[in-house]
């Protein structure tokens, strides 16, 4: 009984000694699959590192994964209620509760006490993220062990004291055992009311300062256990543990780490886009480059498949073949790959040491090892096989006789051709499919998924017909012109649309390579242009706390005259007020509202009429009358306590009652001091009542110190707080954002360039009977390259061309989506024009070296 | 037998048609040594590719054995190919990363069942390659490598063998071998061989010249036998 398909053995079999007939070949083949997948290793395991890292750093400003503040002494209830969520619903989640107040603390030589901010923690738990610097260098558990504390510089600046002092507070002295130079939680456990002193929650409570009816703030931080799940399931996890934190503490503001800064956040959301983004660019690129290279490596072996099918070999047969070899190939590639992107990731701290502004653990990312590995095979595989389809076309014929059957001429007839090869037609637009199931899984987005597998299908098709077009204009003038022009720029222009050229294809595969490197390159410019733009530079690193209005002018005069200041400060008044009502439901009724009500009956009140500089109003209108009946609210506020534009509000000032209706809903960018306003009125309604300004500026960290001492002197009654510290670790976080997107844009551009030299270097067989037929007419070798030069150079102006365009529009398409504006970059827009033609012709002249050594006998007798 | 019906072959490059076989009829029987005579571009590798059914007629008829392989479609066509045609060419056609063992053995792991080593080995000593077997095709002179390429088309036993100037290449020696070789095959186990050449020594040798003048046949020589039954054949047939 007769059968009818070659084993898989022997497919492999010859599929193999094909591989090894030619291993320079397949070399750039494999090259091509592991410089997408070492790209995609290299982006998602330095991605995670970097997540990790830069999620630590977000923690650390809030000292925990959650924080739940309230102003009062937590009850009971609460407390067994805390206690259940941590024992039972996160599995091994921990939590700490940390008390702040404010006292008066004394040093035994000077007799008049000073306003401190208080601050008690359990050495044992606090921070989870971030550390507590001592000076001199200790832990903090050890610091605060028994009647000790730790103080801020201010401390001992204000009162002249030293560590090894004694202080007094309440009932108890403690000793001054080291300074507190970096409390993580600075921002977010809030200004304060005087320097900082930090004892342990044990030492507190024998103090006495906390009793029922005191005025403290509680924060309970509550650290997560360690998940290993990126994205979706750390988001998943912090949104439940927000809610059941929210059920238990009814009244408490629940904040996560996402929260804590929102320049910062913005950045760390931006990053992780791009970080997405790049991924999906070096592996598609990857493949495309793989797809023609098989593409081509058919075409050179027509002959062998026309003899397999001539010994009854079918289609089926030679796919297996193909297949096999195409499997290896994408394995050998992917396999080298992750190394590459291992290695790489392995060697970068041991390169780069303290240049390297990582302080991320880069582990051996085994996840993303295999992501790759999966990734690359599956995809090489999957763009493979449009052109391995092609075998089903090759004629057995050909064996007798190469007379090359064009069939019918005109639409008509190539219509039936494209019809004919309806099968790889079907393949490649299901393509999209997959594509965007593996842009889904990498990306942990549906949403990006579909938009990239749509825009890059989109992008394709019209490039190809872009192309298509592109190359018809030409033909259409040069048939008018050609004669006219010198015979080597006449025959390299008429080889771009010779028969059998891949001139249309070649120019589609350069353009998304141009488009793709050079998207990439403007979206990492514009982003971190951006990132710089919003970020450190302009917060403020110097807080003013409790100036008086007749203090103002002085204050901003004394800042003005110091060298080291880069802005005069912002100041902006604040009235105490009292909320009334919301919307005709009376305050001191409210509850649940996962709203503090001492917020709302000691509501810090600003005046501004215009919307104050960083604000933008996102409902309603600020108003133009100064003694308009309205008020503003931040849009957090609003939120929580459901208020929209026109809601009605009665608020008491100054002993008088005021109804007021809400004019605007405002959002603060977190970068002025205005932002910690969630109230803002007209300047008719407030200016007369006693105000206390609050303010920030930029002060060169290494100034402040001297700032603190004269502001002093003048003002003893301001308070300072210097976040200098914090904003350096915010900084720190820019520039390794800065650094990553710029290394993994750099493996993108160097994946584009081997798709950029492979798109030109598979057509290199083609031009090798072309080159000796020359050649035996009497051609030169320079005139050959002249030749191949006009085709390569203009190939590659009109790729560039088509790239530029679109990576303008695609740049500026995503930019608009990330909320970040997008500028033209004329630079490297010409780098990238002229690049890409210099490219192109280098490339041809490299892949075209051999061609030009080869005696004509050599070939011809091969055919 | 191989039956060709007013077989007609043209390809459409463009908007013009170039007809390469104009309308050809013939009937070979099983085990006749028919050679295809013509000059450059008469058409008869055009031929020899239809009746190989390597390519498609554009009209007319081509049987094989009973079986009208101008409707088959091409899974089909290449299991009548792998089971019943042998082929030699011109310039050898062998897998050039396979070793001559390898080549012999590709008809037989397509079309087989079973294990042809053995098989394909004996072929191999028997065209005198028997040293040579893990070579690899250019590590072999030209008449070493058609002998290859003779062992690959016996390998699968197959009725028929059609061998497109396998001797083209070939110095005198080489080609006299070849020749030798693919007659034994022809007169030993009665395998019909249908061979193009050029060569009017190589078709004095046949039962029967078919000879082809653009795209037509102009000369159809029978030997004397074969003739006469050819003749009673038809006279049966027309009553």
């Amino acid at each position: 009984m007769a059968k009818r398909a070659l084993s898989w053995r022997r497919a492999a079999a010859i599929g193999w000694r094909d591989l090894k007939s030619a291993p320079g070949k397949f070399a750039f083949v494999v090259l091509s699959v592991a410089v997408g997948v070492a790209a995609l290793v290299g982006v998602r395991g330095l991605s995670d590192s970097f997540r990790r890292t830069l999620s630590g750093e977000a923690r650390s400003l809030m000292a925990g994964d959650l924080s739940a503040r309230i102003f009062h002494d937590p009850t009971a209830d609460e407390l067994a209620h805390v206690a259940t969520i941590m024992k039972s619903g996160a599995g091994g989640a921990r939590s700490t509760w940390v008390t702040e107040t404010v006292s008066m603390a004394s040093v035994p030589h000077d007799p008049v006490p000073l306003l401190v901010s208080l601050k008690a923690v359990d050495p044992s738990e606090y921070p989870y993220y971030g550390t507590a610097q001592l000076q001199p260098a200790m832990s903090l558990k050890d610091a605060l062990a028994g009647d000790s504390a730790v103080v801020a510089d201010e401390f001992l600046i204000r009162l002249n004291a030293h560590v090894g002092e004694t202080l007094r507070l309440g009932g108890r002295t403690f000793r001054i055992v080291a300074v507190l130079m970096q409390e993580p939680d600075r921002i977010t456990a809030g200004a304060g009311l005087g320097p900082r002193v930090m004892i342990s929650q044990e030492a507190l409570k024998e103090t006495g300062l906390v009793a029922p009816g005191s005025r403290v703030s509680e924060r309970l931080l509550v650290k997560l256990p360690d998940s290993r799940g990126r994205g979706l399931t750390a988001d998943a996890a912090i949104g439940a543990m927000r809610s059941q934190l929210e059920s238990a503490l009814p009244d408490a503001q629940v904040m996560d780490f996402r929260e804590g800064n929102p320049a910062l956040t913005r950045g760390l959301d931006n990053a992780t886009s791009i970080l997405s983004l790049i991924c999906l660019v070096a592996m598609v690129l990857g493949a495309i480059g793989v797809a023609m290279a098989m593409h081509a490596h058919l075409e050179q072996r027509m002959d062998m498949l026309a003899i397999l099918k001539a010994l009854g070999a079918g289609s089926g047969d030679l796919l297996r073949i193909f297949l096999l070899q195409t499997l290896g190939l994408g394995l050998a590639g992917a396999v080298l790959g992750v190394a590459a992107g291992v290695g790489v990731m392995a060697a970068l701290p041991s390169a780069f040491g303290n240049l390297l502004p990582v302080h991320a653990v880069l582990g051996v990312p085994w996840q993303s090892g295999l992501a790759g590995l999966g990734t690359g095979i599956l995809t090489t595989l999957l763009f493979c096989l449009p052109p391995l389809l092609d075998v089903r076309g090759v004629r057995p014929v050909l064996v007798l006789r190469r007379l090359v059957e064009q069939g019918p001429s005109g639409l008509q007839g190539r219509f039936a051709r494209w019809l004919k090869r309806w099968p790889q037609l079907l393949l490649s637009a299901a393509l999209v499919l997959p594509l965007i199931g593996i842009a889904w899984a990498l990306s942990d987005s549906a949403a990006v998924g579909v938009r990239f597998g749509a825009a890059f299908a989109g992008a394709l098709v019209v490039l190809l017909i872009l192309a298509a077009v592109t190359l018809a204009m030409l033909r259409f003038l040069l048939n008018r012109t050609r004669l006219g022009l010198p015979s080597s720029l006449r025959h390299g222009l008429a080889n771009l649309y010779r028969p059998g050229n891949q001139s249309a294809p070649v120019l589609a595969s350069l353009g998304t390579g141009v488009m793709l490197i050079l998207a990439v390159y403007l979206i990492q410019v514009d982003l971190l242009r951006d990132l710089h733009e919003t970020a450190s530079p302009r917060l403020p690193n110097v807080f003013l706390v409790d100036v008086r209005t007749d203090e103002v002018a002085g204050v901003k005069a004394l800042f003005q005259r110091h060298p080291g200041v880069t802005h005069t400060p912002d100041l902006l008044p604040v009235v105490l007020g009292r909320f009334l009502s919301i919307k005709g439901q009376q305050v001191e009724r409210m509850k649940g509202q996962h709203f503090p009500l001492r917020m709302l009956e000691s509501a810090e009140l600003s005046w501004a009429d215009a919307p104050p500089e960083g604000d933008k109003v996102i409902e309603g209108a600020w108003w133009k009358d100064a003694n308009a009946s309205e008020i503003a609210f931040g849009d957090g506020v609003a939120k929580r306590l459901q208020v929209h534009a026109g809601s009605q509000v009665e608020l008491e000032i100054g002993g008088g009652t005021r109804a007021l209706t809400v004019g605007a809903i405002y959002r603060a960018d977190g970068q002025h001091p205005g932002a910690r306003v969630q109230f803002e009125l007209p300047s008719g309604l407030l200016k007369d009542q006693p105000a206390t300004w609050y303010g920030g500026t930029r002060v060169d960290p290494r100034q402040i110190p001297a700032i603190e001492r004269e502001l002093f002197v003048a003002y003893p009654t301001v308070t300072v707080i210097n976040v200098a510290d914090v904003l350096d670790r915010i900084e720190s976080v820019v520039d390794q954002i800065t650094f990553v997107v710029r290394l993994l844009a750099g493996f993108s551009i160097l994946a584009g360039l081997m798709i950029l030299a492979s798109s030109i270097a598979s057509t290199r067989f083609r031009r090798m009977r072309e080159a000796v037929v020359l050649k035996t007419l009497g051609a030169t070798r320079m005139r050959i390259v002249r030749t191949f030069s006009v085709e390569f150079s203009v190939l590659g102006l009109l790729a560039g061309s088509v790239g530029v365009v679109f990576a303008n529009v695609l740049t500026r398409v995503l930019l608009r989506r990330l909320d970040v504006s997008f500028h033209v970059e004329w630079g490297a827009t010409v780098i990238a024009l002229a690049g890409t033609a210099i490219l192109a012709t280098a490339t041809g002249w490299i892949a075209s070296y051999r061609i030009l050594g080869l005696r004509p006998l050599e070939v011809l007798r091969e055919e | 037998m191989i039956e060709v019906r007013d077989a007609r072959k043209w390809i459409q490059n463009g908007a013009r048609r170039v007809d390469i076989l104009k309308g050809i009829s013939l009937t070979i029987p099983a085990g006749q040594f028919v050679a295809v005579v013509g000059a450059s571009g008469s058409g008869k590798s055009t031929l020899l590719g239809l009746l190989a059914g390597l390519d498609t007629p554009s009209a007319g008829e081509i049987w094989l054995d009973g079986v009208p392989i101008h409707n088959l479609v091409e899974s089909q066509l290449a299991a009548v190919r792998g089971r019943k045609i042998g082929f030699v060419f011109q310039s050898y056609q062998l897998i050039q990363t396979l070793t001559a063992l390898e080549n012999v053995l590709l008809p037989y792991e397509l079309n087989l069942e079973g294990n042809g080593i053995d098989k394909a080995r004996r072929l191999l000593d028997e065209v005198g390659l028997r040293e040579r077997m893990d070579h690899y095709p250019l590590q072999l002179s030209g008449g070493e490598q058609q002998r290859v390429a003779l062992a690959r088309a016996f390998v699968a036993d197959p009725p028929i063998v059609m061998a497109d100037e396998p001797t083209g290449n070939l110095d005198s020696t080489n080609g006299r071998h070849v020749l030798d070789l693919l007659l034994e095959r022809n007169r030993k186990m009665g395998t019909t061989l249908v061979l193009v050449t050029h060569d009017s020594e190589v078709a004095s040798q046949a039962d029967r010249k078919i000879v082809l003048k653009d795209g037509l046949v102009v000369e159809d020589t029978l030997p004397a036998a074969a003739a006469s039954e050819a003749l009673v054949q038809s006279e049966e047939k027309n009553g």
